[in-house]
């Protein structure tokens, strides 16, 4: 599925640069759960970037699915990021002018899906994560879990084969990031949706069925 | 896919309330004011476009080279339209064309009327339509006139017009006419008007002058044949001129006049019906100056630029702090031209409401507009398809400005950054500020030019005319009256009553009446072999002595000389081409034969007799018969002006039972002149302060925002222990730089413009340094307050409040 081979990244940092990966060689199978785990500043936020198309490698190659992601147009990037790959984020980022249920709906408004399509696709994961009630409250008028599970939702909505997702439980309380958490485990087990999370937590890496430690931008 | 658009901005406006009010009504403002000036410049521009020959359709000047500089005027003999007609096969009709009445009668009811007579041909020229009666030769007899729709229901009611005798009053008498057709009301948009026109032939002079190459008095209009060029016909018109103005080409060469630039002394040449609104050459046209309309355009541009700056730079600001929904999007799978389509679509949307309120905006202003600058404009007017056109492609490029460039520069920013939060809005505040610096610029313009306009205008007004302005009544008199016959009885009945102190009359008014007339007429003759050219006006008995004039030398009319009916009273500049004031007394002039020369009886200091435009010209004054007392002008004493204007009134009333007259003061008179002038100062005026509130209140927005982003700074400096006034210059530098930078790039522009305009005037003033200086300490006294406003607010806030909000 996910294929790194000698990837490092940098920033010119003043007349020198900054090493924050050096030549990581990672491989992610699908339907894998993994989850990325480290101090501080190792880089695990620069990773999930570069695996999410939203930043380049200085050097190395990315086969995404078998392509190498270096030679894709950028329409085709966007086109994965309408159909393949999905994000959630430890500050959510939802659409704060959009209701709950417009949020979901929004990525696959980008995918151009009829209109009675989109209603049963939103309906059914709103009812899947238990928000029918809450559909049309705006991000605001939520509390940070359930915030972060319309975050989840929005990603899966789309039926993506990859979630990428930087620390989801980070904002928040144990037992909301239990509930998270089974939710990534019932998506990646049932819907066959791979995952990789950036976590700091044993308790949350211990859901999923591999850990791979950075440090100071290698993997160890 | 555009409802989720939609919704996103509806609830973005009501969000940001105060910058979309900001926004919305500044737009609104400046497309009302916009419509508004686009409406009166298109007016303008639309004179005489409705005619379907319009393209071959042509007035007939000539061009005179004389000792005193090239003169050129559209008046022209009698005789010279039917020898034209013989002579050019490249005129396929023609028609001489002038006002010859202002009353017309039906049975005993006499009513106003603008008349006019023309060649037959007038009517096939120009676009006329007839609606009822002789659709063919409407002006086949001399005795029929054609009357417009108007016209014949004020007089006729439901009657039908056609076959009904009518009066023309023509050379101190009524003739009779009958009704022969029924033209369609003519647009107002048309430079020549009548309400009724008759055979050419029922000009008064006509008979006597019918043959006469000498004197001037009516237009003349052409219609080219399809195949002819005006260039053709100038380069033919040549030897017409040499073939039937010899005696006044022999008098040119005698009095040693260089030739022009073509090589002529005299030349016939054409300007095309479309442009005479615009050439001040044209008797009947010259209305306004061709760069007043496009100086309408250019400002009502001016404005929208400057509120489309505003947009710009609160667009710009506000979608930065939306960042981070765009990021998202474009995680999402939003492609760039989505991301523009949908930023641009708000605001299209915006400016939409804008539109709708400008133009609310400007219908409720619609009547107070032309009342106060005299139009005639309706709303209607945006029917016409090509304005239409224009104002949406104006509106198009509007949205495009204001929308398109943010939603571009937005779109463009890198996603990741976005997310990272490493984005800050604003950072580099060079477009902003250039945009800031041209609206400064545009509106110090603006009020540079004003002021120095309003200057101009006041100092003409103010000016001593040699004459006595607030204490002289003119009373313009009815055309069908017996005009010396009402002066003498006015005479008797107002000599002698207190407040009165002196009467008197003449042939024309000073400056320009209620009845809105303004005329003149110029006589050449010989004097001790040179030619003598000079203004010519028909006055009365005491008229020195009645508009207060400086006697230099002999005296005034008097009715205690029995002789004074072969006197003239010349000013200073008649008296130097007659070699000097005292030399000038008793000097005979043959001005009208040579068996009965005239007298000079006395000599009077210069004074204005035309509007301040023109340099005072030779004036010889006369008591000629043949041109009758048009006016009467009466003295009265100072004190009670009203009272003795109220007394005027009341005796004309008891003369006169039946006839009204409107009679004003003189300086009333001379302000009118300018009231042109005065009607494009007002709209500059109000212009120019719109300008600037725009402006201010993008400035305003602007330094909501930087507040904003600076409330943390500013708690900073606060609690290490700047004060509010440093607070507040330490904020207000930046714009106050910026406002000061646009005064000094205007100032120079302003200088050059106005200079320009000024070199119009015979006499005006001039541009002084502390207009510049009025207009800079404007501008930044508003800037500095509008900032002010939002800077104290920021200054006096609890800083501890401030560093926590974060
Ligand atoms: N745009 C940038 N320019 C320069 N340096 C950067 C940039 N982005 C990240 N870095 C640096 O790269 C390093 C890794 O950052 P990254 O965000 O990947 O860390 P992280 O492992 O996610 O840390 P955290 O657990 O705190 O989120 C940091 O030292 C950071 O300073
Ligand atoms: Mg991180």
């Amino acid at each position: 599925m996910i294929q790194l081979k000698h990837i490092s990244k940098h920033y010119p940092v003043g007349f020198g640069k900054n090493e924050v990966l050096k030549d990581v060689d990672l491989t992610i199978f699908p339907g894998e759960f993994v989850s990325i785990m480290g101090p501080s500043g190792s880089g695990k936020s620069t990773l999930l970037h570069i695996l999410g198309l939203l930043e380049e490698p200085s050097t190395g190659e990315y086969l995404f699915e078998g392509e190498p992601v270096q030679r894709m147009s950028e329409k085709k990037r966007t086109q994965l990021h309408r159909g393949s790959i999905g994000f959630v984020f430890q500050a959510y980022h939802l659409i704060d002018e959009l209701t709950v249920y417009e949020n979901i709906e929004t990525p696959l408004l980008y995918k151009n899906m009829p209109a009675s399509e989109r209603k049963s696709r939103v309906a059914d994961v709103l009812d899947r994560f238990n928000m029918v009630a809450k559909k049309d409250l705006f991000p605001n008028q939520l509390s940070g879990g359930q915030q972060q599970l319309v975050g989840i939702a929005r990603a899966i909505v789309a039926e993506p084969r990859v979630i990428l997702a930087d620390e989801p439980t980070g904002n928040l309380h144990s037992d909301q990031a239990r509930v998270i958490m089974q939710m990534f485990k019932h998506l990646n087990e049932t819907d066959k949706i791979t995952i990789i999370q950036v976590t700091h937590s044993e308790q949350n890496a211990a859901f999923g069925h591999r850990v791979i430690e950075i440090r100071d931008g290698k993997i160890q | 896919m555009f409802r989720n658009y939609i919704k996103i901005a509806w609830r973005n406006l009501r969000k940001s309330k105060l910058l979309t009010g900001v926004n919305v009504l500044g737009l609104a403002i400046a497309f009302a004011a916009c419509i508004l000036l686009v409406l009166t410049a298109w007016r303008e521009l639309s004179f005489d476009q409705f005619h379907t020959n319009k393209g071959r359709l042509q007035e007939l000047y000539i061009t005179v080279q004389r000792p005193e500089g090239e003169e050129s005027r559209s008046n022209f003999p009698i005789p010279l339209t039917p020898a034209l007609k013989q002579d050019f096969p490249e005129v396929k009709a023609a028609s001489r064309f002038i006002a010859i009445s202002g009353s017309i009668r039906y049975h005993d009811k006499t009513f106003q009327a603008d008349v006019k007579s023309a060649d037959a041909d007038l009517l096939k020229m120009f676009s006329f339509p007839l609606i009822k009666g002789e659709m063919h030769q409407p002006l086949n007899s001399l005795s029929n006139v054609v009357i417009t729709a108007n016209m014949a229901k004020k007089i006729f009611g439901a009657e039908d017009a056609i076959n009904k005798p009518v009066e023309i009053y023509l050379e101190g008498e009524w003739k009779s006419f009958i009704v022969s057709a029924v033209a369609k009301d003519i647009p107002d948009n048309s430079t020549i008007s009548f309400d009724v026109v008759c055979r050419f032939e029922n000009t008064p002079g006509y008979v006597s002058q019918k043959d006469d190459w000498g004197a001037s008095s009516n237009e003349v209009f052409v219609q080219l044949a399809d195949h002819a060029t005006v260039a053709g016909f100038e380069r033919r018109s040549g030897t017409f001129v040499n073939k039937y103005f010899t005696a006044i080409l022999r008098d040119l060469k005698r009095d040693g006049v260089a030739p022009g630039k073509d090589g002529q002394l005299m030349s016939l040449h054409l300007m095309p019906i479309t442009t005479i609104h615009f050439n001040s050459i044209s008797s009947s046209g010259g209305a306004i100056s061709k760069t007043y309309p496009y100086l309408l355009l250019l400002i009502g541009g001016f404005i929208l630029f400057i509120a489309c700056v505003n947009f710009m730079n609160l667009t710009i600001a506000a979608a930065f702090s939306r960042s981070r929904e765009i990021g998202m999007r474009k995680i999402l799978g939003a492609v760039k031209t989505q991301l523009v389509t949908q930023l641009w679509g708000e605001a299209v949307l915006i400016c939409l409401l804008a539109l709708v309120t400008g133009l609310v905006i400007a219908y409720l202003l619609l009547p107070g507009y032309n009342a106060l600058f005299s139009n005639k404009l309706s709303l209607a007017l945006l029917k016409s398809p090509g304005l239409l056109a224009g104002v949406l492609l104006g509106f198009v490029l509007v949205t495009l400005l204001s929308g398109g460039y943010p939603a571009w520069a937005i779109a463009k920013i890198n996603t990741l950054k976005v997310l990272k939060g490493s984005l800050q809005a604003g950072k580099s505040n060079g477009l902003r500020n250039v945009l800031m610096v041209t609206q400064f610029v545009i509106s110090s313009l603006l009020i540079c030019c004003t002021l120095i306009a309003w200057q101009q205008l006041d100092y003409l007004r103010k000016m001593p005319l040699g004459y006595n302005r607030d204490q002289v009544i003119s009373i313009p008199l009815p055309y069908e009256m017996d005009t010396e016959q009402a002066l003498q009885r006015m005479r008797n009945s107002l000599s002698g009553q207190t407040g009165i102190a002196a009467i008197s009359g003449a042939a024309i008014n000073m400056g320009r009446g209620r009845d809105g007339a303004s005329q003149s007429s110029i006589i050449a003759m010989d004097y001790k072999g040179h030619s003598v050219r000079s203004n010519w006006l028909r006055v009365d008995y005491d008229y020195v002595k009645a508009l207060g004039l400086t006697l230099l030398a002999g005296r005034d009319f008097s009715q205690a000389y029995g002789t004074d009916s072969s006197g003239l009273v010349i000013n200073e500049k008649m008296a130097a081409q007659l070699g000097g004031v005292q030399a000038a007394l008793g000097v005979q002039l043959p001005v009208l034969d040579s068996a009965h020369p005239l007298t000079v009886i006395g000599v009077v200091k210069d004074f204005n007799f035309k509007p301040l435009k023109e340099d005072i010209a030779p004036l010889t004054m006369n008591l000629v018969k043949s041109w009758p007392v048009q006016y009467i002008f009466v003295k009265v004493a100072p004190g009670d002006l009203q009272g003795s204007m109220a007394l005027v009134k009341k005796q004309w009333k008891q003369l006169y039972p039946g006839s009204d007259i409107d009679p004003s003061f003189l300086d009333e008179n001379t302000d009118r002149q300018y009231r042109r002038e005065q009607r494009y100062s007002g709209i500059f005026i109000s212009a120019a302060i719109l300008a600037i509130i725009i402006s201010c209140m993008g400035l305003f927005a602007i330094s909501v925002l930087v507040m904003t982003r600076r409330t943390r700074e500013i708690g900073v400096r606060k609690v290490l222990g700047a004060s509010v006034i440093g607070i507040v210059a330490l904020v207000s530098k930046d714009f106050v730089k910026l406002v000061l930078l646009s005064v000094m790039i205007a100032a120079p522009i302003a200088w050059y413009v106005m200079d320009q305009w000024l070199q119009d005037y015979a006499y005006r003033i001039h541009i002084n340094i502390t207009v510049f200086v009025a207009a800079g300490g404007i501008a930044l006294l508003v800037a500095v307050l509008t900032v002010s406003i939002q800077s104290v607010r920021a200054a006096l806030m609890n800083p501890i409040k401030s560093i926590r909000t974060e």
